[in-house]
């Protein structure tokens, strides 16, 4: 082996190595659908959440509801819807009983009339 | 006080205006997703965790893209794009206490040689040039990613860096020459 063989003696194109050794690298096919597919979720996630903000109350309104100044009006609309059910309840069954009582008279007439 | 370079995050834009920013971020992914992935590659040494730096980096960039864009002033968006996948693989080693593994596992070296015994040697070159380079400090090891595996330059390696273009010069200046040193010191 002749002096300029020796390679402690070798000139290193580092370069030209480093070029061959840091290979841009192709990404696998999965990380493109991976990626895609997370942009896609999120994107749905973004709309899902944006139309679920659209139905609940503002910052605003959840302050209001917040003052016990404003509770009057709920405890209010509770107590006169509390009293409204119960006089529909109430309708509601004097209106079966008025119902069943008529019936009865009905079949009562009914059978008197089948009398001799 | 809401002033132009606010970042606006995607989900809280007008539909019109995310749309178009969904559209040129798309072109942006499919135009940097080998630079990504290469770098992560080349910074974490498996296809594993390269694959959840670089699908991170996209991530983190789709959030600040719009602002991106409106503070670049035209300027190619790869070097700040590269910035994050670097700030992410520094993470990467902060929370894991690991060392980068270079890898030829995707290098085919020297494709134009031949002769067997060449490419034995080129295989042994190039694994010789890859433990030096391992061997090298964070910022040199990592100019030279960027200048040999993504092809920047010393304006974008320097942005990317977030240092000056003089010093980035040096530092790949300085990353070349020890290189060769190492080199030459191997005894192999």
């Amino acid at each position: 082996m002749t002096p300029s063989e020796q390679p402690r003696e070798k000139v290193w194109d580092v370069e030209a190595l480093l070029g061959d050794a840091l290979r841009p690298i192709e990404p696998p096919e999965r990380l493109s659908g991976r990626i895609e597919d997370t942009f896609t979720a999120l994107s749905a996630a973004a709309a899902t959440e944006l139309s679920d903000w659209a139905e609940e109350l503002s910052e605003a309104e959840l302050s209001a509801l917040r003052d016990p100044r404003n509770w009057v009006r709920p405890v209010v609309a509770v107590s006169v819807g509390g009293v409204a059910t119960g006089a529909l309840v109430l309708f509601e069954l004097r209106r079966r009983g008025k119902a069943e009582a008529s019936g009865l008279k009905g079949l009562a007439g009914g059978v008197r009339d089948l009398l001799p | 006080m809401s002033g132009p370079k606010e970042n606006v995050e995607p989900a809280e834009m007008a539909p019109a205006a995310k749309a178009e920013l969904d559209r040129a971020f798309e072109t942006f992914y499919r135009e940097h997703l080998r630079d990504v992935y290469s770098y992560a590659y080349y910074r974490v040494g498996n296809h594993h965790d390269a694959e959840d730096l670089t699908e991170q980096a996209f991530l983190q960039a789709y959030r600040h893209f719009d602002r991106a864009r409106r503070e670049s002033d035209g300027r190619p968006l790869r070097p700040w794009l590269i910035r994050i996948a670097h700030n992410l693989a520094s993470n990467y080693y902060r929370d894991r206490s690991r060392r980068p593994q270079t890898s030829l596992e995707n290098a085919d070296p020297i494709a134009t040689r031949h002769d067997t015994e060449d490419l034995v040697a080129g295989r042994e070159e190039l694994r010789q040039v890859m433990a030096n380079l391992d061997a090298l400090s964070d910022d040199r090891r990592e100019a030279l990613i960027m200048r040999f595996a993504l092809g920047m330059d010393n304006r974008e390696i320097a942005r990317a860096l977030g240092r000056s273009d003089g010093a980035t010069k040096v530092l790949i200046h300085r990353a070349i020459k020890q290189l060769q040193e190492e080199m030459a010191d191997d005894p192999e």
